[in-house]
Order: C-alpha cells, then structure tokens, then sequence
C-alpha cells in the first residue's frame, strides 16, 4: 500500500513535470536534435554527452555561468515590460547604449574602482532608462506603436554608438574599431568561485530575486500585471496604463543599460563597435522571457539553460565533431515549439468559450 | 401521424470540466412553432449549434423528417432544410440586403451575378412573406429589426424548411417584437417550422404551440403551450416558483449625488454619440436609462466613469466637477461602476478570482502598506467577498474564467458594491444571466438604494427598468428623449420613445413638452 502510494506520488509528479509548459519544448527540441545528426551519420548521445559535460564540469560551468548573466539579465529587462503588456523590443539599443555610457565613464573616470563601477553602472542605467524612455512616450503622447518605435531605435542606437566609437572615442592604438581599454581598476571584479565567475552574477540574482517580489508581492506588480493581461480592465479599474507604460520602459531600459554596461566593464574591457549587436544576447533574452513566460524563477531556468546550450555547444564542436550551430538549432526548435505551444493553447480556449457562447451578450453593432 | 420535422434523440456533448448537454431529447412537430426555454448555461446555444453543423455531438442522433443526418458542418445542415438567424447577425454591412440574402447562392447569367434577378426574387419573397425590407438598400444603413428580417429571408431563399431563431428579440423593441411575432406565424402557416430560443417567458406564453424547457443540459419538460403558465414553465426551467412582477417600493430621494449638465460625447467615426445630456442622479434612487442598444447610452456612461472624454459639458459627482478627471480620481470621489462587457471590462479572464476582486481595492490602506500587500488582508477581503455575494468560485487562484456568467457577475457586483461609494453606474447588470441570477442581483441593487445610495442604471431590458427604477430616462439617437414615471407608463409607452416615433407625433403638432411624464 505505502509502495503504491508513493508510485502514485511520482506519477503525479512526472504528470506535473510534463504538464509544465516549458518541458514539451525541450524534450522536443532535443528529439529534433537527435534525429539532424543521426541523420547526418553521427553520434547523438555522444554529441549530447559532449554538451552537457562542456557546459557544466570545468571552465565550462564558469563560461556557462558568465554566458547566463547577460541572458538572464535581458530576460528580466524584457519581463518587466512583456509583464505589462508594453511590447518592447528594443532592449539592443538600451543595452548598446548603456554599454558605451557605463565604458566612458569607466574609462575616463577617474577614482578608485569602488566608486567608478558603481557610477558606471548608474550611468548605463540612467542612459538606458532615458533612451528606453523616447518610444514609451512616443506612444503615450503620440500614438506611435512601441512595438516599432523600440524596434526601430535599435538601429539608431546602433549607429550613434558606431559614430562615437569610430570618432571622439577610437582608441587608435589598436586595430580594431574601439574604445580605450578598460581600467583594470574600474572592472566589476570576479569572484573567486567556480574558477572566477563575475560578480554581476550575484548583482543578476538579485535582480531575479528582487523582480519575483516586487512581481508578486507590491502593488506596482499587479497593476502591471493587470495592465498586461487585460488593457480594458485595469483602465477600468483606475489604473494609469499610460503613466505605467513609461514607467516599466523606464526600468527595462535601466537593466538594459545596467546589463550592456556589466558587458563591457565586466566581460570585454572594451566597447567594441558592433560586437554586443552581434552577440544578440539581447533577444536571447527575449526569448528566454517569452519562453518562461515572464516569470523570474523560469527566466534563471531558462536563461541558465540557454546558456549552458550555447556554452556546451561549442565544447560538442571541439570534442564530438558536430557542429556548434546544432545549439543554435536546438535553442530556436524550443522557440517554435513553444510559439506553437501558445497557438495550440490559444486555439483550444477559443473552442471551449464557444460552449460559453450563451454567456455571451449579443453584440447589436455587429452586422 | 407525419413523422416529426426534427426530432434529436439522447443528444450528449462534453467540453472539457461541462457536459453542456446530457442526453437531450426534443422532438418538434411539423407546422409547430416550438420554444426551446432554459436559463442561461441550460445549453440551449449549444444544442442549437449541433443541429446547425457547427460542431458533432459526442453522442446521439438527429432525424429531419424521420432519417437519420449526420451534419458534418452548417452546409449539410443547410442541405437538409435548416436555416439560422443568430444572436448576431452575420450580414455584410457595405453590401446591399438583396446581396446579403443571396450569397453563396446567387442567381447567374453565365459567369456573372444576375443582381436585377436577385433584386427581383428577394423582392418577390419579402412581399410573400410580408418582410418589409427594401432589397436595394445597404445593410449598415438599416435598423436592427431589419436586419433580422434580412437574416430570415436568408434562410427563406435557401428554401429551409427549419428555421432556428437563437434569441430573436434581444435586440428588438417592443414594436419590432410584435412584428416578428406576427412574421414567425405566418412563417409557421405557410408550412414551416420553427425553433424559438429564448429565455423569456412571456414570449413563450405568446408565440409557440409547444415548449420544451432545458434545465442543466437536460431536458426537463415537453409541454403543449396552451395547457401550461408561466409559473409551471419557470418551475421546470429552475425547480423553484419565482416572482415575476415585484415593482421596488417607492422611495424617497434624498440630496444629489451625481448630476449631469449639457454634455455631449464623440464616438466611433466621429459621430455625436450623446447630445446636450442633462441629468440628476439622487440618493436614494435608481435612475433608470431606457433605449434601443447603440442610441448613445454606452458613451454616456463610458463619459461618466472616465473610459472616453467628453466634448462638452459637465459631471459633477458629489460636489467635485470630475468632468476631466482620471478614472482612479473619480473612484475616489465616489463611483463604483458594473460595466455592461463584463468578459473584457468588468473582469480579467486569466488573473485568478482574488485579482479580480482586488481591482480599485487594491490601494486600500487595509490591504497594503507602503506599495507591499497585506497577503492576509488580500485574501480575507476575497473571501469576504465570496461568502457576502454567495459566489460559487473555486480556490481563489483559479482564474475568473472558471466560473459560470451569474458568478462572474457576481465578482463584478461584489467588487463594485463593497466600494461603498455613493454612486453605483449598473450597466446591462443583468444581461445574459439566469432567473436566480437576475434576482439576486436586482435584490442588491435595491438594498444599496434603501441605503441611501444613487444608481444610474442601464438597462436594454424594458422589464428590469421598470421593476427597478424610481424615474426613467429614455435615450434616443443620443438625446433624452424623456424622462417618465414608471408608476404612470407601461411598456408600449416607452417604446414610442426609444424608437423616436414620438418624434412624429410631436410634428403632428400635439403640444406638451418632450419630457412630459404621462404622454402616452
């Protein structure tokens, strides 16, 4: 009896585990995997080996971790706007911009480390939040679509940083299109754990943390969350959806900011013209707050996750043979498979708010 | 005897957590005008969709004249002889009624359209059946009842011998019922049969031969109209006997709570939605706005609580001019409002039932401090909610859209009334809701006047305004039309009023002000 009690719980449990809408994908993803490099004649148990114990023994676990804390950093910068229903897909520009505020200051600041890192910081958050600030605006005094206006800027961002790398602020002592190197001095300092993770790792937990509380526990959470889920509702019940959508862009951009500065004066020690762009860590993020729905206990899943793809991706390459854009497929199989998750699921509601039809008011002016 | 028109037999359909019917049987008489009665969540609608096609029942089996069908989608059902006219019309507005009536089955001279032969048939049908449309006419320039003419004739081109109306006189006003009434009769002469869904019985006691009353997915009753009452029908639709008739108790109005001045509302397109409103609302009373939907009633409160600006004119609620005011502002100031969209407006499907009952609570210093939730606080003022108002809801986190409509109504009503504010706005408060429903909730709505509270309340529903107001405005192309005393109108009263033919009466030349109170 007790024995089959407990099967009982694990079956529940494995049911629970499979009803998460964030396991499908990644079971499907990796079957999807599988069968490319069989398929291409080789061996996907060891190529999968080779990822795993890539991304999480050795350097890898370190590489993995640095990888996660810009994923799971944009991630968080993109729930708190995706939360309130504020599409703001312009979390590069933010980051880029924030980025090159954080370096010059780093750079041409002088003072000890204690207080330039921290100023840095504040100045990629203050020129993220300002420069994530124009599109909000724009919509709630222009009504000029965020979801393209953030978007657009992004380009924007893109050039202005390109123009002042390439000009006032080239350092011409090297080859590349950069700025000056980094003072050892004003760089967000490693810790000594897991042979030297960054310290911003500890800075994006407690984010995590700090976004799960305000999320769930303050009243600004649930007026956003009211917002995002039903526009009409929360304008009905006198929230300021307008007041609110500046203000969510304003701390998106602020983590943007906070997280391209942490990129440069805590990973690259140069603002390299292009190079966050290219990384496209910034719709990483996206993705992995879509994926986790927001939420900022699955975002550091998740976000870890993505990481260690990416990371164990290329130790698969270097020991296995397969190539590391197999990460790159399996991150974006995990992405269609939860868009088509939420199409699916979409569907389904709408067929069972068929059978509510009868509680349905007529409409009159609909002809 | 003729084998029966249509006869459904143990017809059972699952949805996920509902079994929406369970084993209906229903059996219609050729030449019968039969009703199909039940509260709301009965499964009427859902036992009309299967046998319009639009989705198979998990079991059962459906004979048209005595065979077997299976209807694989609304064209077999058009096929066999059936024709629908839905809750709402399914017309295209830019396209003229004679276009409308032939679609998909239009008459051609080789590959093209023969419009003068459609105008002609449609013509030639309305006139046999004595539907007055003009086929020529475009289908967003004509009034509601019109429309469901043109529905009918839809179903009449295709030759149905069937025809389904899915709650027919929703939208109608006492006029335009009477009509159809008239139309469905000599429908039902001319050989046809015809399925009437409603809810309301008087329209049962007038117009069917035969009823058959669903109560939770089953069928409860097959009656012969003529031998049955209201009250027996009422018993079998909720298993207990209810008062139809009670009229509120006169009472005495006190100061002015909300008053209204000169104001005037754009809405779609540009259009003036609400012109030169003027209005008191006293504490103490229920003021009640009567009208056809669409007559500028949803702007002028949509103004009042802040949804929409207004272009001109004032609101003053309880002495502050909130005329500009932001929606929170005026909550503050004393407004609590049950909006009529309570699917999209009044609740957030997705947020869990608590959420929903903390929306414009969620300020209250007992709920939180310093921006931090009282967790405990949150979830006792929720459950106080529950119990008070007799809400039937699960645990509180599961979302809104778990519960049936008279329960979300009720979230809507709890939330709004527990404000206390001195004005409750009541906007269709009742609509789509079953007799247990609608009682209780009018039953709050009086006990919040007896307390001293205004309401301005809204209602399509000729009845409810009645039973309920202390004065009634009626609304007509945006203006008062007038302003009446419930004691001293009836019905057909107010209908001269919400269709504008007072208009006509008044050119005649007859004296007396717009705002009599005992004009007809």
């Amino acid at each position: 009896m007790d024995r089959t009690d407990r099967l009982d719980r694990l079956a529940q449990g494995v049911r629970q585990i499979w009803a998460n809408p964030a396991v499908f994908p990644f079971v499907f993803a990796f079957s999807v995997g599988l069968a490319v490099v069989l398929l291409t004649g080789g061996n996907p148990f060891f190529a999968y080996q080779e990822m795993f114990v890539g991304a999480v023994t050795g350097s890898g676990l370190r590489n993995t971790l640095d990888q996660a804390v810009p994923i799971i950093g944009m991630a968080l910068a993109v729930s708190a706007a995706f939360r309130a229903g504020v599409i703001n897909l312009g979390g590069e520009g933010q980051m880029v911009l924030g980025g090159l505020a954080g370096a010059l200051v780093a750079i041409y600041m002088p003072g000890p480390g204690a207080l330039v890192v921290p100023l840095a910081m504040a100045a990629g958050m203050v020129t993220g939040m300002l420069w994530a600030m124009l599109p909000a605006l724009g919509q709630t005094r222009l009504r000029l679509p965020i979801l393209i206006t953030s978007l657009l800027l992004n380009y924007v961002a893109r050039s202005i940083t390109g123009y002042l790398v390439r000009f006032p602020f080239l350092d011409d002592s090297v080859t590349l299109t950069s700025t000056e190197k980094i003072p050892e001095a004003a760089r967000i300092p490693k810790m000594p754990l897991f042979g030297g993770v960054s310290l911003s790792l500890v800075l994006v937990l407690l984010l995590g943390g700090l976004a799960w509380l305000v999320y769930k526990r303050t009243v600004v959470g649930y007026e956003t969350q009211m917002a995002g889920l039903n526009g009409s509702f929360a304008r009905y019940g006198g929230i300021g959806v307008e007041r609110q959508t500046v203000g969510v862009m304003a701390v998106a951009g602020a983590v943007g900011g906070l997280i391209g500065t942490h990129l440069i004066i805590g990973s690259a020690y140069r603002f390299i013209d292009g190079e966050l762009v290219v990384s496209g860590l910034a719709w990483t993020g996206l993705l992995v707050s879509l994926l986790a729905a927001n939420r900022p206990g699955f975002i550091l899943a998740a976000g870890l996750l993505f990481a260690g793809l990416q990371i164990g991706g290329q130790s698969m390459q270097r020991n296995a043979g397969v190539s590391w854009r197999l990460a790159q497929v399996l991150q974006a199989v995990v992405i269609v498979a939860v868009a088509s998750r939420l199409a699916l699921g979409r569907r389904r509601r709408k067929g069972r708010r068929s059978a509510e039809a009868e509680i349905e008011p007529a409409h009159v002016g609909e002809v | 005897m003729a084998a029966p028109a249509l006869e459904l037999r143990g017809i059972t359909k699952r949805f996920p957590g509902v079994v929406a019917n369970d084993a209906v049987d229903l059996t219609v008489r050729a030449g019968d005008i039969h009703a199909v009665v039940g509260e709301n969540g009965a499964g009427k609608t859902t036992l009309m969709s299967i046998l319009y096609g639009l989705f198979p029942p998990d079991e059962g089996e459906i004979l048209v004249g005595g065979e077997r069908v299976r209807f694989g989608s609304a064209l077999d059902a058009i096929r066999a002889g059936m024709g629908m006219v839905h809750q709402a019309f399914r017309l295209f507005p830019t396209l003229s009624v004679a276009d409308n009536v032939v679609y998909r089955a239009e008459p051609t001279r080789g590959v093209l359209m023969d419009r003068a032969a459609a105008l002609r048939s449609v013509a030639e049908l309305a006139e046999r059946y004595e539907l007055a449309v003009d086929p020529e006419a475009l289908v967003e320039t004509q009034p509601v009842g019109v429309l469901q003419r043109v529905e009918i004739l839809k179903a009449l081109y295709r030759d149905a011998r069937i025809l389904i109306l899915d709650e027919p006189t929703a939208v109608l006003t006492p006029q335009e019922r009477d009509r159809l009434f008239t139309v469905i009769r000599r429908l039902r002469d001319s050989g046809r049969t015809i399925l009437f869904i409603t809810h309301k019985l008087g329209e049962v006691m007038a117009v069917s031969d035969r009823v058959t009353v669903l109560r939770n997915g089953r069928s409860v009753a097959g009656l012969v109209t003529a031998e049955t009452s209201p009250e027996e029908i009422t018993r079998h639709m909720t298993g207990r006997s209810v008062d139809l008739n009670r009229r509120a108790a006169p009472h005495r109005p006190g100061d002015p709570v909300l008053a209204v001045a000169g104001l005037e509302v754009t809405g779609e397109h540009g259009r003036t939605a609400v012109d030169d409103a003027a209005f008191t609302v006293r504490s103490g009373e229920i003021l009640g706005v009567a009208g056809v939907a669409g007559n500028g009633q949803t702007e002028l409160i949509e103004a009042i609580a802040g949804l929409r600006e207004a272009a001109a004119g004032s609101v003053t609620l309880g002495g502050a001019d909130i005329t500009r005011a932001e929606v929170a502002d005026r909550r503050r100031a004393g407004l609590a409002f049950v909006p009529e969209d309570r699917h999209r407006v009044g609740t957030s499907h997705l947020a869990s039932v608590s959420d929903n009952l903390l929306l414009g609570h969620h300020r209250h210093p007992d709920r939180q401090r310093r921006g931090w939730f009282k967790l405990r606080n949150v979830r006792a003022h929720a459950r106080r909610l529950i119990e008070t108002f007799g809400i039937k809801a699960g645990a509180l986190n599961n979302p809104v859209s778990t519960l049936s409509g008279g329960n979300l109504q009720k979230v809507v009503v709890a939330r709004e009334m527990s404000h206390e504010a001195p004005l409750l706005i009541a906007e269709q408060p009742t609509r789509g809701l079953d007799i247990a429903a609608i009682e209780y909730i009018h039953g709050r709505l009086v006990s919040f006047r007896d307390e001293g509270g205004a309401v301005l309340l809204v209602s399509a529903e000729l009845s409810e305004i009645l039973a309920l107001s202390t004065r009634i405005l009626v609304m007509f192309e945006g203006r008062i039309a007038a302003e009446l005393d419930p004691a001293a109108v009836t019905e057909p009263d107010i209908g001269l009023y919400m269709t504008g033919a007072y208009l006509e009466r008044e050119k005649g030349g007859a004296p007396g002000g717009r705002k009599g109170g005992q004009d007809g």
